[in-house]
């Protein structure tokens, strides 16, 4: 049985007159790779910034695992398990990989507070800091400046920043956005190991096509604030609507 | 090695301070007494500018909060020095939680013009509260009754009283900047954005980060007024909390000892281009300008650049 990991209710969003979201009701289900897509000012954007709390919405309701999280601050959704990367690379660019990898996991074992006692004795912290930088194949850079990385480093380290909260939900906004094809491939890989690992349900949001068809269990399609189509790859492929308003050329050839 | 070289730094410094208590002079003495003030003035203070990226013109509402906080205690409560202390410095802390409740919402420009206007609010208060804070003339008569039994009316007495909470404060500092919290302020410092996705309350950890230095401010304020015997309202003005930032950016931002090394340059440049000519201000404005232009990181970051580009080279020499 599949078992839905977050719900959103009439969810609904407008800039003046530019509605971004109309009431929009999905659900993202655990363990499946979702793939958002739509044209360029579809409500992509504007949706991830709703759902994981940098913008609020007009109107309507969201749930993660049968818990409201609608009004709750962003910091709070990420402790309840939900957590997003960017389009652009968003680290900390003057600390170390170690360190960037360090705050979000302080974050979520609540010792950030801890004012007095010693960084370097949380062995606890350090361990785990360490699982998430090999899991990644960084644990080489582990005390390097963030901004020596290559980009493509660079981004995997931002996945890093997300994955050490150990979300139950990861929102990933164009993650390959700017990489070259072997970081790419590589990129692609490590999501698909990790979300074969059941821990962690990934939702993507991406342009590039070829990766959408073949990392996703299921596409929805965003059009002017409405959700279009939705369902495997195959039938999006397939959807008449879809064709016309986005895939256009690129399918049809 | 490595790891002990702070305690030997730290021992290295108190025994240095009290040689200074020891052998040294009145006028030095006091010259001392004055670096180490602004010295924990501005350690505290970097807390906020240096860590948590946030640049505070208001921080003389917070050192003037301890100087009349404990001035007032010691005038109509208790005379007891330690307990005044502790009244000023409790005293700042909740000026600080007030304002920097407001305060920390925002960031950059609107964060200092707040703290700006908050600052000129209070010196604007203790300016007309003329029955409380004795207005332009300031508190005076405040005496200095036995620390912990010892007598401390005598300057070279309580330069001891100055020197352990400067030395107090050089440890807490020291024990935050290397605490999860010190991290978690510079991830805030380096992308706030990506820190609240951190699963971390940006706001809360500001505010903190902003009454812990408004706390080290209330200390200096509360030591300041027993070392002058009164106080003084300028010490609440706008022009006051622009020291700290002066010498957090001579001494280095980004440094621990940044601001201890600051205070020094700052008191006594002041004290000898003050011997010489009545503009002070001219002629250490030119210095600060070559300070900022020349040293970027100010005199400790510099040194430390070097101290690593002259590291790499020797190494490099060492293996070919």
């Amino acid at each position: 049985m599949i078992s839905s990991l977050l719900k959103v209710e009439n969810l609904s969003k407008a800039f003046g007159r530019v509605v971004t979201a109309d009431r929009l009701n999905f659900e993202i289900h655990a363990g499946q790779i979702t793939s958002i897509i739509g044209p360029n000012g579809a409500g992509k954007s504007t949706l991830i910034n709703i759902l994981s709390g940098t913008l609020p919405a007009d109107a309507g309701r969201i749930f993660l695992q049968g818990r409201e999280i609608t009004g709750l601050p962003t910091h709070r959704r990420v402790q309840l398990g939900l957590c997003r990367s960017f389009q652009v690379v968003n680290v900390f660019p003057e600390l170390t990989v170690f360190e960037n990898i360090q705050i979000p996991v302080l974050g979520i074992v609540r010792k950030a507070h801890h004012v007095f006692r010693a960084l370097h004795g949380e062995t606890g912290v350090a361990d785990r800091v360490m699982e998430v930088l090999e899991e990644l194949n960084l644990d080489e850079r582990a005390q390097s400046p963030a901004t020596e990385l290559s980009h493509g480093d660079q981004r995997l380290l931002e996945i890093g920043i997300a994955l050490a909260v150990k979300p139950k939900l990861l929102f990933l906004d164009e993650p390959t956005a700017g990489m070259n094809p072997v970081e790419r491939v590589e990129t692609l890989e490590t999501i698909r190991r990790l979300s074969a690992t059941g821990r962690t349900t990934f939702v993507i949001v991406e342009h590039d096509m070829d990766i959408v068809f073949s990392l996703s269990d299921r596409v929805l399609v965003l059009h002017r604030g409405d959700i279009i189509c939705d369902g495997t790859p195959e039938t999006v492929k397939n959807d008449k609507q879809t064709r016309e308003c986005y895939l256009g050329e690129e399918v049809m050839e | 090695m490595g790891r002990y070289l702070p305690y030997l730094a730290f021992g290295l410094l108190a025994l240095g301070l009290a040689c200074i208590g020891l052998f040294a002079d009145r006028f030095v003495l006091y010259l001392t007494m004055r670096v180490m003030l602004l010295s924990i003035f501005a350690l505290g203070y970097n807390i906020l500018l240096g860590r948590t990226g946030l640049l505070s013109f208001g921080h003389a509402a917070f050192y003037a909060a301890g100087s009349y906080g404990m001035a007032l205690f010691y005038l109509h409560i208790n005379p007891d020095p330690l307990m005044g202390i502790l009244a000023g410095v409790v005293l700042a802390v909740l000026v600080a939680l007030v304002i920097g409740f407001f305060c920390v919402r925002h960031t950059e420009i609107y964060f200092a013009m707040l703290t700006l206007a908050f600052g000129m609010m209070v010196f604007s208060l203790i300016w007309n509260l003329r029955d409380i804070t004795g207005g332009d003339d300031g508190l005076v008569g405040i005496g200095r009754n036995p620390f912990l039994g010892f007598s401390i009316a005598k300057d070279s007495r309580f330069y001891f009283v100055v020197m352990f909470f400067f030395m107090l404060t050089v440890w807490v500092i020291h024990r935050i900047r290397s605490s999860a919290f010190g991290l978690v302020l510079a991830g805030i410092r380096e992308n706030h954005q990506r820190a609240s996705f951190a699963g971390i309350s940006i706001k809360r950890y500001r505010l903190a980060a902003f009454v812990i230095s408004g706390a080290f401010a209330g200390l200096a304020g509360s030591l300041g007024a027993m070392l002058e015997r009164n106080t003084d309202p300028f010490s609440a003005h706008w022009t006051h909390s622009a020291e700290p930032v002066l010498v957090s950016l001579i001494g280095g931002l980004q440094t621990f000892s940044g601001p201890i090394v600051g205070s020094v340059v700052f008191v006594v440049l002041r004290e000898i281009i003050e011997r010489f000519t009545q503009n002070w201000m001219l002629w250490f404005g030119l210095i600060l300008l070559v300070i900022i232009m020349g040293f970027r990181g100010g005199a400790m970051g510099s040194a430390e650049r070097y101290l690593v580009r002259y590291g790499t080279k020797f190494r490099e020499e060492g293996s070919s």
